[in-house]
């Protein structure tokens, strides 16, 4: 190889070369980071919400006539859905998971503990049909029955003595627990004893960006609030034509309330990750639009330098070079010229990435991200100088002799 | 001369057309790519209330609990309690003073098979509309005497007025709102400030409420919050009463002070009423009482998200690899066109003419790219309300304004011309005798 | 032994078509020290390029070391090029961005030597042409004589059979020329095998057999040239 002279020219207009190499640099430096995020993005986005979400919907429903009796509206409400064709199970509660509004306790194993020991679970108020509505499984314990579901105000502060939770709720209470958690008693609040009857495998809570969203807990439970989410999971198949059909039989029972917010969960997750989706989309394009400008620009200077040195080209072709080697030189200097910036753009990429992670609580970059960017960004620029070198090697040796 | 430079340099242009248009495009990319997200920036930190940002103070008190802050590093809370609310409202110890919350009601529109409808509304005190120079299209705001009598008067935002009376004067008609009456007394002008700064705790780029009505009224009605509520104490049982007299936070407090006097003033008011009320056993913390100017609160609440500041960031660089790639391309030109320049030079060209020459030739690109990257910033900002189409407030994100095009097109040239310094520079520098030596 | 028999040769431009060659018949032998004179435009430098396998024939057959050439292919005519024929032009086309020592290294790289063989090759024809002491001199850095010595050690480098120069001395002056000249007689002397183009007689008149080409055609040399030379005896 004819690295050595190649390297040594190079040096003599070394200008034009240092700024391809930058430009490598900073493009190799976006990449890595538009990777790095794009990836944590995803991540959040493939999290499962724990629900059965390609059949299921949910609703709400707000009642604006004074003094509404709530029990018998909710009783009647579930017993329409519930014994529609079609429906799996159905449950009214506060909330759902990726909806971003929910309810909060902090949970703690000592009653009137200190309360920054207490751990953080969404609350989903449910009967005894909430574990199935919800699309969990319980993977040890017993479901509620029916009678231990209670009936409250909205603002009520009595809670019922039993709970279910997540698997991941209760490996963060009971960290060294190797067997059941089953018939174990955690507080709520500050002296609110609950009794775990059953464990769940997941169930998300209603904030997906928070850091603990696997921890929830299902209370035996109806808040007779005027104000009521219902959850409805249907047999494979029925979600869409079951949804009109809910919505106006329920505003029809009663007309003094609203029927809102009808959505499938599908719809649900989209919105929730909208954000984190579209950050991905538009990376997506900087990343994309900035590798062309580069190949292009990369295009643009080969070009100009084949022809700035057509007479050298030439020279060389006389002096024996065949189209391989004139090609293979304008390649190699590409790779110099790459390498040199990758190596650069692989400090910077990693700099970048420190400073993001610091101001803006990123993940740290997964290594492999780099070598993955340096081999695009060779592959991208060997492609790039592709076509200016096989014109190169097309340039006539005569060239020599003539243009004196 | 000018004028000869201009031909040169278009001549030029025309001469390496995909080259120069590979330099417009880059510099209409990068500029693109920016100012878009420069665009959503500008909007996401402007201060609607900039005209009034010396007599505005946001109110805080630190009633949160004793074992930990509200927020590190020892920031008192953002909201306030209704006890705290009430009792600094009442005093009326400012010019002017708002407290209020955001809430929702069902409207029961006339007609029979009108359908209700949600909407949320926003309950407060009077001076709201006066303070924050809120604009009406007919009738006005209740005054404090409506406040005190618990007056049902409800003003409507133009849009709601629009769907409910085809954007008539709806003044004196009545609203049904769950099952209970309202008289209008107001409907208000166009009015979208974005930010919300007057509630940034909920969604800082959503709507404003489309209904105003009176505080007073929203507490004897039992109005819930429609907003973040936070507690650090739990509530006892006793329903409404009870969650009123809990430390829960969930109203908003802005007062008007016309000058420094007034703002110590209040400020010494603050402290003693907090003094007074440790005295009764509450605000277990040390004193953290904050009066924040609205660009003080928007910054400190920070509106702009991590999302934003991270493409920022990511398009600045952007915009240097496309100045990079402009520059890398200009000396190319340059280089090759040595042989061109050493000849002018022979012929009496000085270096400033040269430098006159390439100048105007990198201006002429870069103000052809900074037109273009308008055009792409525009596109840019449909990009982005496309991939929002799922919320409205987003619509309010996407606006450009003069200052943003004017901002783009500076920015533009300014590149251009920047890129082009080094390699005019060593253009300049090319020496007459380089011609004769090589051949 | 180059061997050209009947070579025609066509340029084809939008407007015109140039016969730069026509039925141009030549044999120069092992050893041999050929000078081409002829007006300007009558072949010359086209002869020399196909000599030289810079360019294709339109027709006719050219033969070296009794090969036919005109059936090989880019990579064939490349190592010939390369192994057999050394250059010298009138414009020296030395590589501006490489210094003398890289300058005369470019076949040798082509050829594959190693670095050694390479180096002591590159020193060895520097030596000969006198420039040792400019091995790290760019083509910027040197006169016209000394650029030109520099692509005489360039061409020599890779120890060709034929060196064919094209008016190598058309842009020095007088004693310049004479002192390139002597050079040549020398390496004609060692063996190697000289066409050389020139439109100046005087110089001609050094090699040991003259040709001139007229309308792209070999012609009986024209009387001046011998009533020339003997002028100048
Ligand atoms: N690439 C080309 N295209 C067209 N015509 C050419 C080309 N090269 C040479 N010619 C023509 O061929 C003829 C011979 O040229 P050349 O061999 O260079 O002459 P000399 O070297 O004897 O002066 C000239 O008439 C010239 O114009
Ligand atoms: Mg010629």
């Amino acid at each position: 190889m004819e690295l050595g002279p190649i390297f040594r020219a190079m040096l003599k207009a070394k200008a034009g070369y240092i700024l391809i190499a930058l430009q490598i640099a900073v493009t190799m430096t976006i990449m890595v980071n538009a990777i790095a995020i794009m990836q944590e993005k995803n991540d959040a986005i493939a999290r499962e919400s724990g629900m059965d979400e390609a059949n299921t919907f949910a609703f709400s429903s707000t009642s604006f006539e004074p003094d509404a009796d709530m029990r018998s509206l909710v009783e009647e409400d579930l017993d329409t859905i519930r014994n529609l064709p079609g429906v799996r199970s159905a449950v009214a509660s506060n909330s759902y998971p990726l909806r971003q509004g929910g309810w909060s306790e902090g949970l703690q194993l000592e009653p009137d503990a200190n309360s920054s020991d207490s751990i953080g679970s969404a609350i989903y108020f449910v009967d005894e049909h909430g574990v199935d509505s919800f699309g969990a499984t319980i993977i040890d314990g017993q479901n509620f029955t029916p009678n231990q579901v209670s009936f409250k105000d909205p603002e009520s502060n009595t809670w019922p003595a039993y709970g279910i939770v997540t698997e991941a709720l209760a490996k963060e209470l009971f960290p060294e627990e190797q067997t059941s958690v089953v018939g174990k008693t955690i507080y709520l609040g500050d002296n609110d004893p609950i009794n775990i009857v059953a464990v769940i495998d997941r169930l998300q809570a209603p904030w997906q960006s928070w850091t603990g969203v696997e921890r929830s807990m299902l209370i035996p439970q109806r808040r007779l609030g005027t104000y009521q989410t219902y959850i409805v999971r249907t047999e494979p198949g029925y979600r869409d034509e079951l949804m009109p059909q809910v919505e106006e039989l329920l505003a029809n029972s009663n007309k003094g309330r609203i029927i809102r917010s009808m959505t499938t969960m599908d719809h649900v997750r989209m919105r929730a990750y909208l954000d984190e989706s579209a950050m991905v989309t538009m990376l997506t394009f900087i990343v994309t639009l900035l590798v062309i400008i580069t190949g292009l620009g990369i295009v643009g200077l080969a070009s100009f330098n084949v022809s700035r040195r057509t007479r050298q080209i030439g020279i060389r072709r006389a002096l024996g070079a065949n189209k391989f080697a004139i090609m293979r030189y304008f390649m190699v200097e590409n790779f110099i010229v790459s390498s040199v910036g990758i190596a650069t753009g692989g400090i910077l990429a990693v700099l970048l990435n420190i400073l993001m992670v610091n101001a803006f609580g990123l993940q740290p970059l997964s290594w492999y991200v780099i070598p993955i960017a340096m081999l695009v960004l060779w592959l991208v620029g060997q492609i790039a100088v592709a076509g200016p070198a096989r014109r190169a090697s097309n340039i006539t040796p005569a060239i020599a002799t003539r243009s004196g | 001369m000018f004028r000869y430079y201009l031909r040169l340099g278009l001549l030029s242009i025309r001469a390496n057309p995909a080259l120069s248009a590979l330099m417009v495009a880059a510099i209409a990319i990068g500029i693109g790519a920016c100012m878009t997200i420069v665009n959503v920036r500008h909007v996401m930190s402007d201060n609607p209330i900039e005209h009034k940002n010396d007599v505005l103070y946001h109110v805080q008190v630190d009633n949160w609990s004793p074992d930990e802050p509200y927020e590190e590093p020892d920031l008192p809370p953002e909201q306030l309690s209704y006890l705290d609310a009430k009792a600094l409202y009442d005093a009326k110890r400012a010019f002017r003073q708002v407290v209020s919350f955001k809430s929702d009601r069902v409207v029961q529109p006339a007609g029979e098979d009108a359908r209700p409808f949600q909407e949320t509304v926003r309950a407060t005190t009077a001076d709201f509309f006066a303070m924050f120079d809120v604009p009406f299209a007919f009738g006005s705001g209740w005054d404090e005497a409506a406040d005190q009598s618990e007056e049902r008067v409800v003003v409507l935002a133009s849009g709601l007025n629009e769907e409910l009376f085809g954007g008539k004067n709806s003044v004196g008609e009545l609203l049904r709102m769950n099952d209970e009456t309202y008289r209008i007394v107001g409907v208000l002008a166009p009015w979208t400030p974005v930010p919300k700064f007057y509630d940034v705790n909920n969604n800082p780029f959503e709507e404003p409420e489309r209904l105003f009505l009176p505080f007073s009224l929203a507490i004897s009605g039992e109005f819930g919050s429609n907003g973040n509520t936070s507690c650090w104490k739990t509530v006892g049982d006793g329903g409404y009463e009870a969650f009123l007299a809990s430390e829960c936070i969930w109203m908003q407090m802005w007062v008007e002070l016309e000058d420094a006097t007034q703002r110590q003033e209040y400020e010494q008011f603050l402290n003693a009423y907090v003094s007074e009320q440790k005295l009764l056993g509450r605000f277990p913390r040390e004193m953290n009482n904050r009066l924040s100017t609205p660009a003080e609160w928007l910054q400190n609440r920070d509106v702009v998200d991590d999302h934003v500041s991270m493409l920022l960031s990511l398009a600045v660089l952007f915009l240097v690899v496309c100045l990079l790639n402009t520059i890398g391309l200009l000396l190319a030109k340059v280089m090759r066109r040595t042989n061109d320049t050493s000849l002018r030079r022979a012929l009496g060209a000085n270096k400033s003419a040269l430098f006159s020459q390439y100048i105007i030739e990198a201006g002429l690109i870069g103000m052809a790219g900074g037109l273009l990257g308008i055009g792409l910033t525009w596109l840019g900002l449909q990009g982005i309300e496309n991939l929002y189409a799922e919320y409205e407030f987003i619509k309010n994100l996407v606006r450009m304004d003069w200052s943003m095009i004017f901002l783009a097109v500076a920015l533009a040239i300014a590149s251009a011309l920047g890129a082009a310094l080094y390699p005019t520079w060593r253009a300049c520098s090319i020496s007459p005798a380089t011609t004769l030596r090589i051949q | 032994m180059l061997k050209m028999k009947s070579v025609s040769k066509t340029y084809r431009t939008d407007m015109v078509e140039t016969h730069a060659l026509r039925e141009f018949s030549l044999t120069v032998g092992e050893g041999e020290f050929v000078s081409v004179t002829g007006p300007s435009g009558s072949g010359k430098t086209t002869f020399l390029n196909i000599a030289g396998m810079l360019e294709e024939l339109t027709s006719g057959t050219y033969e070296l070391d009794g090969k036919d050439i005109s059936s090989l292919n880019d990579r064939e005519r490349s190592k010939v090029r390369n192994e057999k024929i050394g250059f010298i032009f009138q414009s020296f086309n030395l590589i501006p961005e490489l210094d003398v020592f890289d300058n005369v290294d470019v076949p040798l790289r082509y050829r594959g030597f190693n670095a050694g063989e390479r180096r002591r090759r590159i020193e060895k024809c520097l030596d000969m042409v006198g420039l040792m002491s400019r091995i790290k001199h760019y083509p910027g850095q040197l006169s016209g004589g000394q650029q030109q010595r520099v692509a005489i050690a360039r061409a020599l480098a890779g120890e060709p059979r034929f060196l064919l120069a094209d008016e190598p001395t058309g842009n020095l002056d007088t004693n310049m020329a004479e002192s390139v000249l002597d050079l040549l007689s020398e390496i004609n002397t060692s063996g190697t095998t000289i066409i050389m183009v020139t439109h100046e007689l005087t110089l001609a008149d050094r090699a040991k057999r003259n040709i001139f080409v007229r309308d792209g055609q070999v012609s009986d040399g024209p009387p001046e040239l011998h009533f020339a030379a003997a002028a100048n005896a």
